[in-house]
């Protein structure tokens, strides 16, 4: 027990007023339990969000887009330089495809920070059986690559995506279509694209995704086939499928990609922006939530140490008698609040990182959320146990600085 | 000039609370080293504010005070403050212990604020102190489980911790009976003799003060003798 002799006096009034300290200690160990608690759930469930919208859509989407009109074009077409005033400009109508799509994929997989990329035709169609018709569109992709970078195979519920590499005419469909169409894997089904071929293809496999829309109207072919039903040849590609080591660098990728293809490039934060935004109010209601409590905590504190400071009121006074200066009397005190704060802090951390497991086992059951998408996620700890700190560290601030202030003559001669 | 423990020249002072009223009147007093001064009066008469300004804890006066050769007027809070910590000692009339401190400890606190010895040895030096007053068998009792009497022993033995020059005593005997009042003289008049400290208490008490070296006499803040 060789401290200094601040830390000494700090320690001693803590613990010959254990009920207070503990009380002082529960309100910043609940602070930061909860503290960790929701940042864990938020960040949970963040992510679980973020993972489902990657299962459909990819980090970088690339693809041609129809451009208005404008005077760059208009010179270019009649060739001279001339300035032109462009009244009522209209879209243009491009083709809807890349031009040397698969010359862009082997230029872009050589970008470092690209870990899946694959070309895909979609085609609006129509799905028959029987007398019945069903909207929706078909996807022409390679499925293994698709496999890789979407976990087709995690969805599957009936059949196998390999089938649609080794079966001729063959398609993956959606529960949705599957069930409209009272589709079984074997069964035909014929498609129509818009142009007006009609095709029968094989069903091989059917897949849920558990998003209704996506289900009721997608489905799966090989590229090549989808290229000959909507009546393209080979290199017709409608858009390039994206993905990243990094997601969260998505929009500077996109960029980069953009200025090289000079196709417009849509990274995942563009297309989900309701996610964000999601995302983002969640953030403000759980960090008012964390903000209160730990406030209140912080009042806790605040009051305690004041009280103490009445009671000691002439402890004080002969402390500062003896040769304590006020910087020795603040130090006292703010090492009780320091003292209180590690003290809840770690108990905070334990009971935060329990509540945050035990949550993490409750069973939901809702889609293809089996449990409560809880994160472990060390900065949360780092960063609770900073804010308890500082909340202590504030809150004993004024009544630190109010007990160097007692003079000691008044309190001592009454 | 090397002699004197304590030199105050014309010391003025006053109270604005109700009203401006002045309680110390052009007071100028030395004391030598080693030299045992009671300060009497009556009640009121600012003698014990007169001891306040002495001891550099009241630093609302006017006039210039010289400790040790130091002149302490106009210095800061906290340099007085390690003035205090190191050459004054405090008796109070109240003991003034820290209750959840045992008594070795309330001894010891001034001196590891000082810092000049190890904790082993403060702790050494807080035994001696405290069996200098008989109490060393109380040294491990929390201070707030003693007696009137040996609380107010603990409490001079900690005045006495860091060897200050000066000890200063507000009415140091006002709650001991004649027989411990008569142990606590003997001793402040050993550590003026042996130890050449020097000692100023204020005192109602006519015996004690007859006993000292010097009575200084107090009235309407001035001194009368």
């Amino acid at each position: 027990m060789k401290f200094n002799v601040n830390t000494e006096i700090a320690l001693t009034y803590l613990t010959s007023r254990k009920k207070q300290t503990l009380v002082a200690a529960a309100g910043v160990m609940f602070g930061i339990s909860m503290f960790i608690f929701m940042q864990s759930l938020m960040k949970g469930t963040n992510d679980y969000f973020e993972k489902m919208s990657f299962t459909n859509t990819p980090h970088i989407r690339l693809f041609s887009e129809n451009k208005v009109a404008d005077n760059h074009m208009l010179r270019t077409f009649l060739n001279d330089a001339s300035e032109k005033i462009l009244i009522n400009p209209k879209q243009l109508q491009q083709s809807q495809g890349l031009t040397n799509p698969y010359g862009i994929v082997a230029q872009l997989r050589r970008n470092k920070e690209i870990s899946g990329i694959t070309p895909q035709v979609t085609g609006n169609v129509i799905y028959t059986s029987g007398s019945v018709e069903l909207p929706g569109n078909i996807a022409g992709v390679d499925i293994e690559e698709e496999n890789l970078m979407f976990d087709v195979q995690g969805n599957m519920v009936a059949g196998s995506l390999h089938d649609l590499n080794r079966v001729q005419n063959s398609i993956l469909i959606g529960k949705g279509i599957a069930d409209k169409l009272s589709l079984h894997v074997g069964d035909n089904i014929t498609v129509r694209a818009g142009n007006g071929n009609l095709v029968i293809m094989r069903v091989v496999g059917i897949f849920a995704t558990t998003v209704r829309s996506v289900d009721d109207t997608k489905s799966y072919a090989n590229i090549a086939r989808v290229q000959s039903i909507i009546g393209k040849d080979r290199s017709y590609v409608t858009e390039i499928k994206i993905n990243l080591k990094d997601y969260n660098r998505a929009n500077i990728v996109a960029r980069e990609i953009e200025t090289i293809t000079g196709y417009k490039a849509e990274d995942w934060i563009k297309a989900n922006e309701q996610l964000k935004a999601g995302f983002k109010v969640r953030a403000v209601i759980l960090n008012s939530v964390i903000g209160v409590i730990l406030l209140v905590a912080g009042f806790g504190i605040y009051n305690i140490l004041n009280m103490t400071i009445y009671e000691k009121i002439k402890e004080i006074a002969i402390l500062k008698a003896q040769g304590f200066s006020g910087r020795a009397v603040t130090s006292i005190f703010l090492q009780q609040a320091v003292f209180i704060g590690i003290l809840g802090g770690i108990v905070g951390l334990t009971l935060g990182f329990s509540l945050t497991y035990m949550v993490s086992r409750i069973y939901i059951g809702a889609g293809s959320l089996k449990y409560l998408p809880m994160s472990f996620y060390i900065p949360h700890y780092l960063e609770a146990l900073m804010f308890g700190i500082l909340t202590t560290i504030a809150a004993g601030y004024f009544p630190a600085r109010k007990a160097s202030k007692v003079d000691p003559v008044t309190i001592i001669r009454g | 000039m090397d002699n004197i423990a304590l030199k105050a020249s014309g010391i003025n002072k006053y109270f604005h609370d109700p009203v401006t009223m002045q309680v110390l009147r052009d007071i100028n007093m030395e004391v030598h080293k080693g030299e045992f001064v009671s300060i009497i009066g009556k009640s009121g008469c600012g003698k014990s504010t007169l001891l306040y300004v002495l001891s550099t804890m009241d630093t609302d006066y006017e006039g210039t005070l010289t400790i040790n050769g130091t002149n302490t007027t106009g210095l800061s809070l906290n340099q007085l403050a390690h003035l205090r910590n190191e050459s004054i000692g405090f008796v109070f009339q109240f003991h003034y212990l820290l209750p959840d401190f045992t008594c070795l400890k309330n001894v010891m606190i001034p001196a590891l604020r000082l810092g000049k010895y190890s904790y082993a040895e403060v702790e050494q030096r807080a035994y001696e102190k405290l069996k200098m007053f008989g109490v060393e068998d109380q040294a491990l009792k929390k201070a707030g489980k003693l007696s009137g009497g040996q609380q107010q022993r603990v409490a001079i033995a900690r005045a006495l911790i860091n060897d200050p020059a000066i000890i200063m005593g507000d009415e140091p005997t006002g709650n001991l009976d004649s027989k411990n009042t008569g142990i606590v003289f003997d001793l402040f008049r050993q550590l003026t003799v042996e130890y050449k400290q020097t000692l100023i208490t204020v005192t109602h008490d006519e015996d004690f003060a007859r006993r000292s070296d010097r009575i200084i006499e107090m009235a309407d803040g001035q001194i009368r003798r």
